[in-house]
């Protein structure tokens, strides 16, 4: 055959590193002629003629500093044509609470928004903003594209925190695990950000018939505190103490303060919590909507080991010592290890080492009609609760 | 010979396939997407990885999702940025590309507190395991949820490990060995080692007894002494801190030459700043709009690049975070508002709502106004989406009557489900009225009432914009729902004229 020998795949790889040569630089093409291909600083490949124009901007980021909610501001950038031709400006993509004005002198009735900068000249380009709620670090974007072949776009950027009048901390209060024998101390933190100090004049929970489990107080920061939190000038700290007695289920309270500055604010700090017993357990495999320990199908050959923990809470906390009592099946093997306190130490946690060892016989307590859940029982040594039985759903195979 | 003829153009143009289609396989859009929506979008939102060649690795940051487990608005979704679908697509774009991407979020996927928010989390984490992230950090949101429901979501599954690693936070305590403190994963023939961190200021706000977290340059020490004997090539910290607490953490344990940070402005910048120590600093803005995706390259005079992603429209839907989503809509279904612990709150006035098709009998030429907009067809939008939301509480809040648009819970006497309260389907005329069932009452003589009394249950109900006073709080009652997430182009003056009355 003709096709065949060194020179037919000298051939081969020249016509393929040909193509590719093509296939590149139509892709290289389409990069240098579609402007948003290109980044804001992308130098373009190649010569640029001398009667191009050239956008020169000195400055891309305006940092406007704090201002209050409801404020706003604008700021003019300077867009200076140094090329040897007209420039064209027109008005890219903004972020949405941010407005780029019409180019100073632009075109009349251009739908574009259009500026044509005789060389040597400078465009303004004025940007303004809003500050609105709740506050907070501000960054603004908006984009000019151009004809200079070198800056296809150019971003302005405006930048700043806006400040709220007051902010609490946390927004919200959320006590996940609530014990009903326990009761709790918590906090929350107003700062203020106005010229007046905050006076307090009222802290109140909402529903008043909740009322007897809540003890409200309020504490004046320290200059020190104030001065932790930017831009705040004042601030005070409302105390909750939570009595034992509340029902369990879902805790939902709004604690409402209000005070001075000097026109009366009223902060809403929303006080949530789940109610719970003093026993509580987690772990890999606990499923809590079902209140079961689902370890699901495992293979009586090669066993299953697992730990999960059970947190004790409330007064009597430190009295849990839980034994094993019964484990259905019986090849269940639970370990109790020693308790330790976790977090602020108001819970004392507690690992059970759960163990089904190789070569079990087989078993279904998978938690359904024809397998019905096993179980593991635990004496606790809590006075109001002395067993604690945790359904398991399991099935051991071969 | 004629078959030396022809094969001489088929390989120039082979060899052009082959570039083109390397060209193409850019990871600048979802699977299967349009090139009108590529464009719209491009042009909308910016071009990503124009000018960048194939990378070793790329890590890709997300973080802050805030519990946006999808956009969400009047303004339509595909006007939107975000979501988990949308992300999935943009990670399978690399894949696609044939660039190898490492993912990591730097955690506050939640913010709220409850079962809808234990239920989001859930599904969010789930979503999060099937997109394969390599590390996850917890954000002072996450940490609001029981320690059980916490665990249960993130605890490894089999011989799956946890995305999640964090060098200061232990679920029930550091010393039960939920998650990992650091992680080193490889990648395109790079070492990177993996942390995450809580800030100080952050872990204050936290009320969870079942949850041990220790002062992050106290517990960042240690991790950074493993990583640093590990050998990777990079070194990466999530810090969920605010920008000034996280630049005091990078200085003071310069070996990380990536460092992401919570806290910052919506919209991340376009270039990470260099931190006095050399690292990079990546913003990653709010409710997961943008991905940050750092690529390191052979190229010796620019080994690092990054770019900003806004994760709109064009990386399209990915089915099995949709499907994800359905089975997050089933959950809250199932579970119902009572099962959400949804308990009525009483509404401020203390009144009772009649139904918008009360106010017909009187007000028909403003009924009509009314009939004719969206507002009269709002909770059908939920129903006719796919998956459907109207089980979700975050949206019936401003689809029905007598719901508190900003707490997502409904006023004692609001709607409870179509089959309970049909007639408050929708968003109807005591939204911003306030609660008739007493003026309607009156009115039609089915309670007895004094000519003063009437006349007080009338002016209750009137919103006027005649006063500087009236039109505020008008402003601000449509400001409830048309807030700056679901409708952040409204103008009162120039949404007003569409249901004038």
């Amino acid at each position: 055959m003709a096709w065949q020998g060194p020179r037919a795949w000298l051939v081969t790889v020249a016509a393929l590193a040909a193509g590719s040569m093509v296939g590149v630089g139509g892709a290289a093409l389409r990069a240098t002629l579609t402007p948003w291909q290109i980044g804001d600083l992308a130098p373009l490949v190649g010569d640029v003629p001398t009667d191009a124009p050239r956008a020169e901007v000195p400055e891309t980021r305006y940092e406007f500093g704090t201002i209050g909610t409801g404020a706003g501001g604008s700021h003019r950038f300077a867009i200076r044509n140094t090329g040897g031709g007209p420039l064209t400006l027109s008005r890219g993509h903004s972020s949405c609470t941010c407005t780029v004005s019409d180019f100073e002198g632009a075109e009349e009735g251009s739908a574009e928004a259009t500026k044509v900068v005789p060389a040597g000249e400078t465009a303004l380009v004025t940007v303004t903003w809003k500050g609105k709620p709740p506050g907070g670090p501000f960054r603004q974007q908006v984009t000019v594209l151009t004809d200079d072949p070198r800056r296809p776009e150019i971003a302005l950027v405006v930048e700043g925190t806006v400040v709220p009048t007051w902010r609490a901390v946390p927004e919200s209060i959320a006590l996940a695990n609530l014990s009903a024998s326990g009761g709790q101390q918590t906090s929350a933190t107003i700062y203020t950000y106005g010229p007046e100090s905050p006076m307090v004049k009222a802290v109140t929970i909402d529903h008043p018939q909740a009322a007897e489990f809540f003890s409200l107080a309020t504490a004046p920061l320290s200059a020190e505190e104030i001065a932790a939190e930017t831009g705040a000038t004042g601030g005070f700290r409302i105390e909750v103490a939570i009595r034992p007695g509340l029902p369990l289920g879902r805790l939902r309270q709004t604690i409402s303060a209000t005070f001075a500055m000097p026109e009366d604010v009223t902060a809403e700090v929303p006080l949530e919590g789940n109610v719970g017993g003093d026993l509580v357990l987690a772990g890999p495999g606990w499923d809590s909507s079902r209140q079961a320990l689902v370890l699901g199908t495992v293979s009586g050959k090669s066993g299953l080991r697992t730990r999960i923990f059970l947190t004790a809470k409330g007064p009597h906390r430190d009295l849990i010592r839980p034994t094993v009592e019964e484990t259905v099946p019986q090849s269940l093997q639970v370990t109790v290890g020693p308790g330790s306190p976790v977090g602020t130490g108001g819970a004392v946690r507690i690992p059970l080492e759960i163990v089904i060892p190789p070569g079990s016989r087989g078993a279904n307590h998978i938690c359904s009609e024809q397998g019905p859940a096993g179980r593991i029982v635990l004496a606790t040594g809590h006075p109001d609760s002395p067993t604690l039985s945790i359904p398991v759903c399991v099935a051991i195979g071969p | 010979m004629p078959a030396r003829s022809f094969a001489l153009p088929v390989l120039v143009v082979a060899g052009c396939l082959i570039a083109c289609v390397a060209a193409a396989t850019m990871p600048d859009r979802g699977a299967g997407v349009a090139d009108g929506v590529v464009e719209t979008f491009r042009e909308r939102n910016g071009a990503v990885f124009g000018d960048w060649p194939k990378p070793k690795a790329v890590l890709v940051f997300t973080g802050e999702l805030d519990g946006y487990i999808e956009p969400c608005g009047c303004t339509g979704k595909e006007n939107q940025k975000g979501g988990l679908s949308r992300r999935q697509n943009f990670l399978r774009a690399f894949k696609a590309a044939g660039w190898e991407a490492v993912p990591v979020d730097l955690g506050g996927q939640v913010k709220r507190f409850g079962k809808q928010t234990e239920a989001k989390f859930q599904s969010i984490v789930d979503g999060i395991r099937g997109m394969k992230y390599a590390a996850v950090g917890f954000g002072p949101g996450d940490l609001r949820l029981p320690a059980e429901e916490l665990v249960a979501a993130v605890a490894p599954i089999g011989d799956e490990p946890t995305p999640y690693v964090s060098a200061n936070v232990g679920l029930l305590g550091l010393d039960a060995n939920i998650t990992p403190r650091f992680r080193v994963v490889e990648a395109g023939g790079l070492k990177i080692g993996l942390t995450t961190v809580l800030g100080d200021a952050e872990a204050a706000q936290i009320r969870n007894d079942d949850i041990e977290v220790v002062p992050a340059a106290k517990a960042l020490a240690p991790v950074a002494a493993e990583l640093a004997k590990a050998g990777c090539d990079h070194q990466v910290l999530l810090c969920f801190a605010k920008p000034e607490e996280t630049k005091a953490l990078a200085a003071a344990f310069p070996q990380f030459d990536i460092v992401a940070t919570a806290g910052g402005a919506d919209e991340p910048p376009r270039e990470l700043p260099a931190l006095p120590g050399g690292a990079r600093l990546v913003e990653l803005g709010h409710k997961g709009m943008f991905a940050v995706a750092v690529g390191f390259f052979a190229d010796a005079s620019e080994p690092v690049r990054s770019q900003r992603v806004p994760l709109d429209a064009r990386w399209g839907e990915a089915s099995d975070m949709i499907d994800l989503l359905a089975n997050y809509q089933q959950k809250l279904e199932t579970l119902g508002l009572d099962g959400l612990g949804l308990a009525p709150i009483r509404h401020p006035s203390g009144r009772r709502f009649a139904g918008s098709a009360a106010c017909e009998e009187c007000h028909q030429e403003a009924f009509d106004v009314w009939r004719d907009s969206p507002h009269a067809t709002a909770l059908a939008t939920l129903e006719e989406a796919r998956p459907r939301r109207d089980g979700d509480p975050e949206c019936l809040s401003c689809h029905v009557v007598g719901w508190a648009p900003q707490r997502f819970e409904p006023f004692e006497g609001g709607f409870a489900g179509m089959a309970k309260t049909p007639h408050l389907a929708h968003q109807g005329c005591e939204n911003c009225h306030g609660p008739a069932a007493a003026h309607t009452a009156v009115e039609r003589g089915d309670v007895r009432a004094t000519e003063a009394e009437r006349d007080r249950l009338r002016a209750e109900l009137v919103l006027s914009l005649d006063t500087p006073d009236g039109k505020e709080k008008a402003i601000n009652n449509c400001l409830e729902c048309h807030d700056l997430d679901n409708s952040p182009k409204f103008d009162f003056d120039e949404y007003w004229p569409a249901v004038e009355h």
